[in-house]
């Protein structure tokens, strides 16, 4: 499987995935219940980055193929207007039972998921004023929701991006929690009842209640996730949620942001109940009458366990657990990212200063100031990037797809398989033999093996997925027949051009005449693939990533002749799996590889020029990419990566691929340091322990013609400017559609740091002239390789930028 | 009279009165054995040691829809066979189903009747297809030893399901005192499932040595019989007999129970197993502990001829008769070979191309060819006509269950599968299936070539 996804190999390093779901996320490890046991459950990577910011503020799910892109959503909803039926544009008419509990619906009818604003706030004050307070049957209050299976899916982040300056955001914030607080006046109880997603400023709202009940379905999920945008839950948050869940699983919440589900929930305190769906209403209100009645509690949160105890409640234990808790923060997140140590510097102010409404201030300054980092824009850009990633203008598929046949069964095509049968899709899995199959059922097997043992999926669920995976093999005679209902055929097999074009006339003669052929090449222009192809309308490129179920991204290739209905095919399918999809041009390398190519041309001109390979790892990590090059190479494979930097010095990427020695790793093949799998790369690997061996230092000593003593501000620069040139080319030449595509294809392919928010909006932080300015010093220095592109050289003197905001 | 068919069969070398059977009119619905799997039989604790019987039986299903590309949606109803039951999985057939991704929609139901549980299963699919109430019928049976129920005695038990009520009386003291009451020898001591008759009380070995006696069937016999059953077993995955038909289970087809270069002194070593020291059953020509499933894909005619298929073999007729589990624990297949023969006016010698006969011991399996072939034996339950003497080159020439393995409930499809597969290949027209089980049932089938 050679050049497969060439950086896809790159970015394929598990720790580059973890980057984007984690570091990204921000200081992911965290002390999770004692200290010194990490027992720490991260959410699978793959969920979690594609999830990575869904949970925030979701403007549409679903792939909508109406818009286009880069057009704002929402904000053109016509003017509410307040009818007997429906008094409130976010809330449904409030019901008042006879033992006088009132139901107060969060309902937002122009979105899917409810979220919340200062809109929602303003109404949400007018509504209790005018319905509550002033109201005396009231004895308590149930907060619900009118969507069938979502609470509030988090506040919307349009309020603060419209904020020019984010100072502003202060006094907003504090009319919200002065009016959480004025709830709490009335004194009646107050109950949340949730079902499906609570999450940032949603949870937040419930916090401020006396009593939660949530459901156990499986879509129910409670979190604060903000530190992935950068930002802390600003609503009193910080504040509340320790008190409820004692400071470490808190501090766990808040710095990972994942979700929680109802058991564990239940468990650590943070709700009181878990009901089933069907009855979440009638025991919130049943709850809300007891509690009225006295015959029920106010919620305490859980008692604390002697050693939460003897950690939280004491100054002593507490500075321990901070110190350790900033260890893992540091070491997460390389101090590039703000918001965890914002919100530890909040929780630790509300500790100690627990009396008034200082804490609360403290928090919305805190807020303000994040809101207005360029990691937190950064973070949020991403978020909106993959947002925007999920429309498309392609109208609707043909035929609907279902059966999805994929060939080859080796690490790439077992991934995608496995992400396939996982949304349901029929998956016919074809390869040579039976020992071929094996192997990638095998692999598969143990994916979701491991998600079974860490209770990420049940074994009913586990058996359902595997059943959803038609091994075949040649020797199989019925292999013919399954095909003849396949909708969509993925490719994965050798790189070869005949083999490719042979098989494209088998699949064609064996599927029906609506089935799409998907070639999941890294080396072939697919317009060739399609060739002499008597259904050349349904060939199209979609390349994966590997490993594919945690790397996120998914290049869309179509050639000239690709119908519209083909590309939505494989926008369909490929969202269905998880993956964020762009659209790329039929060029050597695509997007994500080509970038990659001058990248690693420059890491062998780096080591001429006297670099050192740790020195040169580190440079790389400190910029915020999530693995250094040599790492990668390693991990990747240097024979992997050596083909890589020589396929793409062969297309036509001219002087751009030069100034380095590609015959670096050439060499290195020969001699079998083909990395991490052969136990000796660059690195010699010993169990856990990676050092440089005498003789790769040798080798490196000879390799090098000079020492130029760098310092580690022009490493990175060198390295890095060949990458955000490669992609401001790409831009020029159409191979990506706009800068959003292009941030997000690095970010999501290569884990390009994700602070940074992608090469479009680095430059547009540095200042396009003034890295152009840089290039063409390095370019007097160096050589041409370092000549910026066209676009950028526009760029610089219009002063223009990649994005408005 | 439940089998009966309108099809006029061509075959010259049946008798007239045969004919007459077969061409009874009436409506009923031909059933025919589409096709048919396995997993791969292996030694208790081995391969499967992790598995649940349910899991075996999924794979088993789900490997037979691959197979056949059987569209999900046109199955009707399925049923397995299972005789060590797992408590979580009473009907295990319906969770099979569920968790190989089959619809939601289609019935199942399980049945037990020892070794023969999977002919119970195929011969009620048959019933249901017959009757009109089904088309599309999955009908198999899966087995593991590797995880059977080990109990506490039932004094124990006794005490643990009151315990609650004690302790609600009289507290935690009055539990300590509710379980004082034990004998430190019932606390203690456990109950593991025996391969042992209910009534006789009778371990099945020593039942089919007394068998092996009675008829005079030597220790020479069995451990000659056991070799050929060996070498055909290992002949045929080497031929490759059995691709196809043993699906692979993590990349893999191997019988691991199968010991191809077995010769009558190796096999001469062993003791024997269960009457010492004169008995004549040793581990070696007694089936050993087996995990596997199996399952059967069983239609309508029409049905499968409308889906495309090609059928195997007609399932025309099964008799599932009984005989006394103190003398004669074993000998079921051969009363129940001469009720269906005798009913189908087939003739064992003339008729019968192809033999699949269950060999749960070597002294059982030539117990029963004795007493098919002894005209003493024919005058005593027959009214003097003997069943007949099989054929050794068309019996069980891909091996049987003491070479295979024997997982109790998969080995009746087994049986049927390959019986069926070899009526194509080598163009015999009738094929007889029978096989013992415990209490003194037996059962036995009649296929016929489907010529497609």
């Amino acid at each position: 499987m050679l050049g497969r996804s060439v950086a896809s190999k790159i970015s394929n390093h598990s720790h580059v995935v973890r980057s984007i779901a984690k570091r990204n996320i921000c200081g992911a490890d965290l002390v999770n219940s004692k200290f010194g046991q990490v027992k720490y459950q991260r959410t699978h990577p793959s969920t979690s980055s594609v999830h990575l910011f869904s949970s925030v503020a979701i403007e549409n799910p679903e792939p909508s193929s109406s818009k286009s892109r880069a057009e704002p959503t929402a904000a053109t909803v016509a003017p509410f207007v307040s009818t007997a039926e429906r008094k409130y544009e976010f809330f449904q008419n409030v019901e008042v039972t006879n033992e006088g509990i009132a139901v107060i619906r969060f309902d937002n009818p122009s979105k899917k998921v409810n979220t919340i604003s200062f809109k929602v706030k303003d109404e949400a004050e007018k509504l209790w004023e005018t319905e509550i307070e002033k109201n005396p049957n009231i004895k308590g209050v149930v907060f619900s929701s009118g969507k069938p299976d979502g609470f509030i899916a988090g506040a919307d982040i349009f309020d603060i991006q419209s904020l020019e300056n984010k100072e502003e955001v202060v006094p907003l914030i504090e009319s919200a929690t002065d009016f959480f607080q004025g709830l709490k006046k009335k004194g009646v109880p107050l109950v949340c009842a949730i079902n499906g997603p609570a999450l940032g400023g949603g949870l937040e709202w419930a916090l401020w209640t006396d009593y939660i009940v949530c459901t156990d379905s499986p879509k129910t999920k409670l979190g604060l996730p903000e530190v992935k945008l950068g930002l802390l839950p600003g609503f009193g948050g910080t504040q509340n949620l320790p008190k409820r869940v004692g400071l470490q699983k808190a501090m766990d919440m808040m710095l990972t942001g994942k979700d929680i589900r109802p058991k564990q929930a239940k468990r650590m305190g943070l709700v009181d109940l878990v009901v089933a769906p069907q009855s979440l209403e009638a025991v919130a209100i049943e709850s809300a009458r007891k509690l009225a009645d006295g015959e029920l509690k106010k919620s305490r949160g859980k008692k604390k366990s002697m050693m939460d105890k003897l950690i939280e409640d004491n100054q002593f234990g507490r500075h321990f657990m901070w110190q350790k808790i900033d260890e893992m923060v540091k070491k997460n997140t390389n101090g590039k990212y703000p918001a965890p140590f914002a919100i530890i510097e909040a929780v630790k102010y509300g500790i100690e200063h627990p009396k008034g409404d200082k804490k609360l201030k403290f928090e919305r300054e805190s807020f303000a100031k994040l809101a207005a980092t360029k990691e937190s824009e950064a973070l949020i850009g991403i978020f909106d990037g993959m947002n925007q990633m999920k429309k498309h203008s392609y109208g609707d598929v043909a035929h609907p797809i279902e059966k999805v046949a994929v060939l080859g069964s080796g690490l790439m095509g077992s991934g995608i398989a496995q992400v396939t049968a996982e949304k349901g899709y029929e998956v016919l899995l074809k390869d040579r033999d039976d020992t071929s199959i094996a192997r990638g059922l095998s692999y598969i097997d143990e994916n979701w093996g491991k998600k079974v043992k860490r209770k990420r999926m049940t074994k009913f669920q586990y058996n359902i997925n595997s059943s959803n995976i038609v091994p075949l093999t040649d020797e199989m005679e019925s292999w013919k027949k399954h095909f003849g209902k396949a909708d969509m055929i993925v490719e994965a097999v050798f790189e070869d051009i005949n083999l490719k074009r042979k098989i494209v006339a088998e699949m064609e003669s064996v599927t029906p005449d609506h089935c799409i052929f998907a070639t999941n090449t890294s080396a072939i222009p697919i317009a060739d693939i399609a060739e002499g192809a008597s259904r050349p309308d349904q060939i199209i490129g979609m390349h994966y990533f590997s490993p594919v179920p945690q790397m996120p991204l998914l290049e869309i290739i179509p050639h000239e002749g690709t119908s519209d209905s083909t590309k939505a095919a494989a926008f369909q399918v490929g969202m269905k799996q998880g993956k964020t999809c762009i659209e790329v041009k039929d060029v050597p390398g695509f997007y994500v590889n080509r970038c990659l190519g001058p990248f690693l041309v420059e890491v062998s001109a780096l080591i001429r020029d006297g670099v050192g390979l740790k020195e040169l790892d580190k440079a790389a990590k400190n910029f915020g990419m999530p693995v250094g090059p040599i790492d990668l190479a390693d991990n990747v494979g240097v024979d992997v990566t050596s083909h890589v930097a020589k396929f793409l010095s062969n297309a036509d990427l001219g002087d751009r691929m030069t100034g380095g020695d590609v015959s670096l790793m050439e060499d290195m093949i020969a001699k079998g340091w083909l990395g991490k799998k052969a136990n000796q790369g660059f690195y010699t690997y010993n169990g856990k322990k990676k050092t440089i061996s005498p003789e790769v230092q040798a080798y490196i000593n000879n390799f090098k013609t000079r020492d130029l003593g760098l310092k580690e501000e022009e490493i990175q620069n060198r390295l890095i400017s060949r990458f955000v040139n490669e992609a401001a080319k790409c831009l020029e030449d159409e191979i990506i559609a706009d800068p959003v595509v292009g941030d997000i294809g690095l970010v999501f392919g290569t884990g390009f740091a994700p602070f940074r928010g992608g090469p479009f909006r680095y430059l547009d932080t540095v200042g396009v002239d003034q890295y152009v300015g840089m290039m063409n010093g390095f370019a007097d220095k160096y050589g041409p390789q370092f000549a910026p592109c066209q676009l950028l050289v526009d760029y610089a003197a219009s002063g223009k930028k990649f994005h408005l905001k | 009279m439940l089998f009966k068919s309108s099809r006029l069969i061509s075959s010259s070398a049946k008798s007239r009165a045969t004919q007459a059977f077969f061409t009874t009119a009436t409506n009923q619905p031909n059933v025919v054995i589409v096709d048919g799997v396995r997993l791969p039989f292996a030694m208790t604790s081995t391969i499967y040691q992790d598995e649940m019987a349910v899991d075996l039986q999924r794979l088993a299903f789900k490997g037979l829809v691959d197979k056949t590309a059987l569209d999900r949606k046109e199955i009707d109803y399925v049923i397995s066979g299972t005789v060590i039951q797992e408590v979580r999985t009473s009907n295990i057939a319906r969770e099979a189903a569920i968790n190989a991704g089959l619809p939601n929609h289609i019935g199942g139901h399980t049945v037990s009747m020892a070794c023969i549980s999977s002919n119970a299963a195929i011969c009620a699919a048959a019933d249901k297809i017959k009757t009109g109430h089904a088309s599309v019928v999955l009908a198999g049976g899966c087995e593991t030893f590797s995880d059977v129920p080990i109990r506490l005695t039932r004094p124990m038990r006794q005490k643990l399901i009151t315990l609650p009520k004690a302790m609600k009386k009289g507290g935690a003291l009055g539990a300590v005192k509710h379980m004082l009451g034990l004998k430190m020898k019932d606390a203690l001591a456990l109950e593991t499932p025996a391969i042992a008759n209910y009534s006789t009380g009778e371990v099945m070995g020593v039942s089919s040595d007394r068998l092996s006696a009675k008829f005079g069937v030597g220790r020479d016999d069995q451990d000659e019989y056991t070799v050929r059953s060996h070498n055909l077993a290992a002949q045929a995955h080497e031929n490759g007999f059995y691709k196809g038909e043993v699906i692979s289970y993590k990349g893999s087809t191997e019988e691991n129970g199968i010991k191809g270069g077995s010769t009558k002194e190796s096999v001469g070593k062993l003791k024997p197993a269960f009457i010492k020291p004169h008995g004549t059953h040793t581990a070696a020509n007694s089936s050993f502990l087996t995990d596997g499933a199996s399952a059967s894909l069983i239609m309508s005619e029409e049905k499968a001829l409308e889906l495309g298929f090609k059928p195997l073999a007609y399932l025309r007729d099964y008799s599932f008769k009984s005989c006394d589990p103190f003398e004669e624990l074993l000998l079921g297949p051969t009363y129940c070979s001469q009720e269906v023969l005798k009913r189908n006016n087939l003739d064992l010698e003339s008729d019968i191309g192809v033999f699949e006969i269950h060999e749960a011991f070597a002294g059982q399996i030539l117990s029963n060819l004795t007493a098919m072939d002894s005209q003493k034996f024919a005058d005593e339950h027959f009214d003097g006509k003997r069943v007949g003497k099989v054929d050794m080159d068309k019996m069980n020439t891909k091996g049987g269950s003491l070479a295979l393995g024997h997982p109790f409930g998969a080995t009746g499809s087994r049986l049927v599968t390959t019986a069926a597969r070899r009526l194509q290949m080598e163009q015999e027209r009738f094929a007889l299936i029978a096989a013992c089980a415990d209490g003194g049932t037996g059962h036995a089938c009649i296929l016929e070539r489907y010529d497609n």
